[in-house]
């Protein structure tokens, strides 16, 4: 006997109700396991990833663990900067997402306050490397910054620090410069490059958490800790050294010390592309640049801007010049650069707790780190050993590099640590709007206002 | 013919065909049509309704799109969408991008598509060389045009080579110039759509009406004025619609060119969604934001499409 139509109905009404049931339910996703060790310590196959380092680091550091742990496979992922929330938050929402992946601190690309849910407390695996004073031998800007709803959700492989320029010495010394330390001179400096058609300072204004850095060096310029405590809502942001400082930026592209267009150059990969391939003689980085000071690191970043013959130029750091005419130079601040987390979700849970523990707190581990010289390693006892590394002018470098890892470690600044994505994005605004003509008092207003409407949102939550 | 049509689909069909008559025909027709839908309907209704719903409940959230514990805050973030002005912002570069996009690729699109449906030598090259852009990559062109647009980019260049060089600037970088740049872009790119499906439509007019109008001594502009313009204005409502709803949804050439810059002069709904949502983890706020600009897409497709149908009214009258 034939099935009549009406028969049919209720069936496909189930079988349609069956199926959007489980499209739905496997959208909803399940809630987060325990965390709990999976898989063996010593053995197994990870995905890590990250928008930092980049691969020439990164391959550094896992051919290092492969030493220690060669049945342990590590396969790192470089994600963009602008792009790392968005590939992984869903990622981490789904039950394919990386075994270890990167946070920062603060407002910081993988914010950890945000991502701390996917990860698994590590504070154990740490005690059982380095003891029960664990806490001491790692730097407290990496343990306090990554530590999230009472657990250590990730460990910071290094630290690094803002607030230097670094220059192009080859170019300096072609046309009989010197470094700027004022304001005046680095004016200078700009007119004997642009006689000889040489790019004097570049950076990508367009991106503008790397603004922050810049107004938060001259900030320090003005008067120290200012710029720290409007962050920690100590200060209010219409505070005179802030507007004072909204004003020297602006004169910076007023003055044509930024180059032309900068409001609309990104500074990854625009302006480093730039420095990288020699058109321009100073950009604003900070410590993560000393990578490039080795023949390796140079090599590689300046064929990444598309040089086709690489050859590797001496990058020096230099102090933030005097632009106040204060003598308040030099200033650094800094975070937790990015710690590693483990995904409570992985199947290789102790494996890659292995992998976060040996890089963030092993002596071998953090050697690494430190000879890479992409992070100030989180292990005190950790130092650059000079001899391994490989410098480009080894004689300029050294002392500057040196000098530059011993001032770090009296900075006890932040850079993005203290700041809500919300007043991070405020400061870009303000930054653009002046540099575009707007008042300095009137775009400090603008970050007040800001400022209270973050306080008063966190209040409620 | 109708029985033997039927019968071609199997006997039980047939069989209600015969026993039912028209009414019981329809009837037997659907079920017969179902597995062949399902999965469609599946997909829409399992996937894009489903999202649409879900966005509708995140946007009564206050979520930074991970905390377990979401906070309702009840239709709060719509009222805040109404009171800020990056939204808009938004709304007007749409609502500019939408015109001069809209009106340059129409008169590109149309007079490439007439242009190529005479006589000309080359033609397929030219066809090839307006459909290029369409299938590059937005991805992929954001960095030329990013050099090119710099500073110190290739159009200033050529401005100074020209003897044009007091036109040149920093196009990226201004809020005057950055947002012409970006439908410039759109423009250069989406042309060769708009060129297709009018090359198409002309293809479509009778050639009768087009020797009519020769004989009675048409010029080529009244002919086009005056008998192919009127010929497809349905391919103009429909690409009217598509340039809307398109311009509604704009992200990735602003986001890749200038991310939304300089000082929100190049943001649109898309871009604005992207980075509240992201970035700034206001993932309530930004699933309202996308619901408003479902409800404006698909208010600007009824009005577009209402309005047609009146002009469609009005010509039969």
């Amino acid at each position: 006997m034939p099935r009549s139509a009406t028969a049919a109905r209720p069936r496909l009404l189930g079988a349609v109700t069956a199926v959007a049931a489980l499209l739905l339910g496997g959208c909803a996703g399940g809630p987060l396991p325990a965390t709990e060790d999976k898989g063996p310590a010593d053995s197994g196959s990870l995905t890590w990833w990250g928008w930092t380092p980049d691969e020439a680091p990164a391959e550094a550091y896992i051919k290092a663990f492969h030493k220690a742990y060669p049945r342990i496979k590590v396969t790192y992922k470089k994600l963009t900067i602008d792009g790392y929330n968005a590939a992984l938050r869903p990622a981490l929402a789904s039950s394919v997402g990386p075994d270890v992946y990167a946070v920062a601190p603060g407002s910081g690309n993988g914010p950890v306050k945000q991502y701390s849910v996917f990860g698994v407390d590590l504070a154990p695996a740490v005690r059982k490397e380095l003891g029960p004073g664990w806490r001491s031998k790692l730097a407290s800007i990496g343990v306090g910054s990554l530590t999230a709803d009472g657990k250590l959700a990730a460990l910071s492989a290094g630290a690094t620090y803002a607030g230097s320029l670094w220059i192009d010495k080859d170019l300096f010394d072609r046309y009989g410069l010197k470094a700027p330390a004022d304001y005046a001179e680095w004016k200078h400096v700009c007119a004997v490059f642009a006689a000889h058609h040489v790019g004097c300072f570049v950076q990508g204004a367009a991106q503008t958490a790397f603004n922050e850095d810049t107004i938060q060096a001259i900030a320090d310029n003005v008067r120290p800790g200012v710029w720290e405590k409007a962050m920690a809502g100590r200060v209010p942001w219409t505070d005179p050294t802030i507007v004072k400082a909204l004003g020297l930026w602006q004169r910076l592209f007023k003055d044509g010390i930024m180059q032309s267009g900068a409001l609309g150059t990104m500074q990854y990969p625009d302006a480093n592309n730039a420095f990288m391939s020699g058109k321009y003689a100073m950009v604003m980085m900070g410590t993560w640049y000393m990578q490039y000071a080795t023949r390796a690191g140079s090599t590689a970043a300046i064929s990444g801007a598309g040089v086709a013959h690489p050859k590797p130029f001496t990058q020096v750091p230099i102090p933030f010049p005097d632009m106040a005419g204060t003598g308040h130079v030099g200033a650094l601040f800094g975070d937790a650069d990015f710690g590693l987390a483990v995904n409570r979700r992985s199947k290789h849970i102790a494996a890659a707790t292995t992998f976060a523990t040996w890089l963030g707190t092993s002596a071998a581990g953090q050697q690494t780190v430190a000879d890479v010289l992409n992070d100030v390693p989180a292990l005190k006892a950790a130092t650059p050993d000079w001899n391994a590394v490989k410098l480009t002018s080894p004689d300029v470098q050294r002392p500057a590099l040196q000098k530059l890892l011993k001032d770090v470690g009296r900075s006890t600044e932040p850079r993005f640590a203290t700041v809500s994505a919300d007043m991070l994005t405020a400061i870009g605004e303000a930054s653009t709007t002046v540099a575009s003509g707007t008042s300095p008092a009137k775009a400090a207003a603008t970050l007040q206002e800001a400022a209270e409407k973050d306080a008063a949102a966190r209040r409620t939550h | 013919m109708t029985s033997t049509m039927f019968k071609a689909r199997g006997p039980r069909t047939a069989h209600r065909v015969v026993a039912g008559g028209a009414g019981v025909r329809r009837r037997g027709v659907l079920p017969s049509g179902v597995p062949w839908i399902m999965p469609a309907f599946v997909l829409v209704v399992g996937l894009i309704y489903y999202a649409v719903v879900e966005t509708g409940y995140l946007s009564t959230l206050d979520w930074d799109g991970t905390y377990p514990y979401p906070t309702h805050v009840g239709l709060s973030n719509y009222r805040a969408i109404l009171h800020d002005p990056i939204f808009w912002k938004a709304i007007w570069h749409t609502a500019v991008f939408f015109v001069v996009t809209f009106v340059a690729q129409t008169f590109l699109g149309f007079l490439f598509a007439s242009l190529l449906h005479s006589r000309i030598r080359l033609a397929r090259l030219y066809k090839v060389l307006v459909f290029t852009p369409v299938v590059l990559a937005p991805a992929t062109m954001a960095p030329v045009f990013r050099q090119m647009f710099a500073a110190d980019g290739q159009v200033n260049w050529l401005l100074h080579h020209i003897g044009l060089g007091f036109a040149a600037q920093p196009w990226l970088a201004q809020s005057s110039t950055a947002l012409p740049v970006i439908m410039f872009i759109t423009v250069w790119q989406f042309t060769g759509i708009t060129f297709v499906l009018y090359y198409a439509a002309i293809g479509q007019i009778d050639p009768q009406t087009l020797e009519a109008a020769r004989i009675d001594g048409a010029s080529n502009v009244r002919t086009l004025v005056s008998i192919v313009w009127p010929g497809v204005r349905g391919t103009t409502v429909a690409l009217a619609m598509l340039g809307v709803i398109g311009a509604l949804k704009t992200f990735d050439v602003p986001y890749l060119v200038t991310v939304g810059g300089p000082n929100y002069s190049t943001e649109f709904l898309g871009t604005y969604i992207y980075r509240i949502s992201l970035p700034q983890a206001h993932v309530g706020y930004g699933a309202a934001l996308s619901v408003l600009l479902l409800v404006l897409a698909l208010l600007a497709a009824l009005v577009i499409a209402g309005r047609a149908r009146r002009e469609r009214g009005d010509r039969r009258v």
